[in-house]
């Protein structure tokens, strides 16, 4: 079996949320983006006291920090000894199909995609995790709002941005 | 031997050292808990792949609909199991405020990059450590991006998000009437998980590494 059908994987995403959020776990919602800006503070020695930001989200910001190097091991242990999916590449498979079969366009995009993303998610004060999974748990209008957005500018960005209608 | 943490320093591993000193102060669970939250969360994304650009950016091309599947069944499952442990005082509700332009704006460049990058902030990091370099690069543009909005937040970030107008919750449109509203909720995101119609975008690249007996593409044809 080199894969989890998306009804077990639905099922422990829940079951790790609700641990997640219990007092018994951690008492907080799952969130993987505050650690962006939190580790952007640790890499170029920004002043906390000089950025308000950082202090905002200085318990957050390293909460995810060491969730995040959980998520680096667990995803290489899972990719080395059971999918056996570990390899090294550049440029995905299904850009190669729908998009082109350069590595330095590949690279140059995820670049500036990884940029504006992370702008995006703070802007909004969450991602996919944060928001669409921990903010629809808990049914708050804001994580609705910023779902349905996403939704919207994600299929119509892949509508336009890869040639769909070629192949 | 004794092993000596310095935490009060200026270099980066100081700082490294500071952040699982955050952790372990702050109380929202054990340093050892919080990483294995963290080894769960990737191996749940790993094993079920969906942090690859063929099923992220699949989906932004209507090619592959795993990734909306499984978010929605998670978060149908959950509303109703978070709300009876709110009820029963086993976990409290963590609600992010509304602030209209910054979820609209915020989220309009997050779908936007969503779908050129083909991942996002929980699902790039797995994809690095399973050897993507162009995710790796993405990341480091996320650094920047990071930068960017800790640099300029208070001047220019903070009055374009707006105000928050509330941290509001479906239930709290129906008083009264809050356990029905969660079991309805629940059920009907149950049921778009199940009934959004199962497509995939398979990697070739990964599935000739598989014997023709585990090829998820070749098994369904049978």
């Amino acid at each position: 079996m080199s894969r989890l059908p998306w009804w077990v994987g639905g099922i422990l995403m829940a079951g790790l949320l609700l641990m997640t959020f219990s007092v018994f776990g951690a008492d907080r919602p799952l969130g993987a983006s505050t650690y962006v800006p939190y580790f952007a503070g640790l890499v170029f020695d920004l002043d906390p006291k000089k950025y308000t930001y950082l202090e905002h989200i200085k318990n957050p910001g390293a909460w995810e920090g060491v969730m995040l190097l959980g998520a680096l091991f667990g995803g290489f242990v899972t990719s080395v000894f059971i999918t056996k999916s570990f390899r090294f590449s550049l440029i995905p498979t299904g850009w190669k199909k729908y998009k082109n079969n350069s590595v330095l366009s590949r690279l140059l995009w995820s670049f500036v995609a990884g940029f504006v993303m992370i702008i995006g998610a703070r802007m909004a004060g969450g991602c996919t995790s944060g928001h669409f999974m921990s903010g629809m748990s808990q049914m708050a209008i804001s994580s609705m709002i910023f779902g349905t957005v996403v939704m919207i500018a994600l299929v119509i960005t892949g509508r336009f941005f890869y040639n769909v209608k070629d192949k | 031997m004794d092993i000596i943490v310095k935490t009060a320093g200026d270099d980066f591993a100081s700082r490294m050292a500071q952040m699982f000193e955050t952790v372990i102060h702050e109380g929202h669970g054990s340093l050892v808990l919080v990483f294995l939250i963290g080894v769960i969360f990737g191996g749940i994304i790993q094993y079920t792949r969906v942090d690859k650009f063929e099923k992220i950016a699949g989906f932004a091309m209507l090619k592959d609909t795993i990734v909306p599947k499984m978010l929605f069944l998670t978060v149908g499952l959950a509303s109703i199991g978070l709300y009876f442990m709110v009820e029963a005082g086993y976990a409290h509700y963590h609600i992010k405020p509304i602030m209209w332009s910054g979820l609209i704006i915020g989220g309009t460049l997050f779908g936007i990059a969503m779908a050129i990058f083909g991942k996002c902030p929980g699902t790039g990091p797995v994809s690095i450590a399973e050897g993507r370099i162009d995710v790796l690069v993405g990341a480091i543009g996320g650094l920047f991006g990071g930068l960017v909005f800790t640099l300029y937040y208070s001047d220019f970030f903070k009055p374009l998000m707006g105000d928050s107008a509330g941290k509001l919750t479906l239930p709290s449109f129906f008083p009264g009437h809050e356990h029905l509203v969660v079991l309805i909720f629940g059920i009907v995101v149950t049921i778009i998980a199940i009934v959004i119609p199962k497509r995939e975008f398979y990697d070739e690249a990964d599935l000739e590494k598989l014997p023709p007996e585990e090829r998820p593409d070749l098994k369904e044809v049978h």
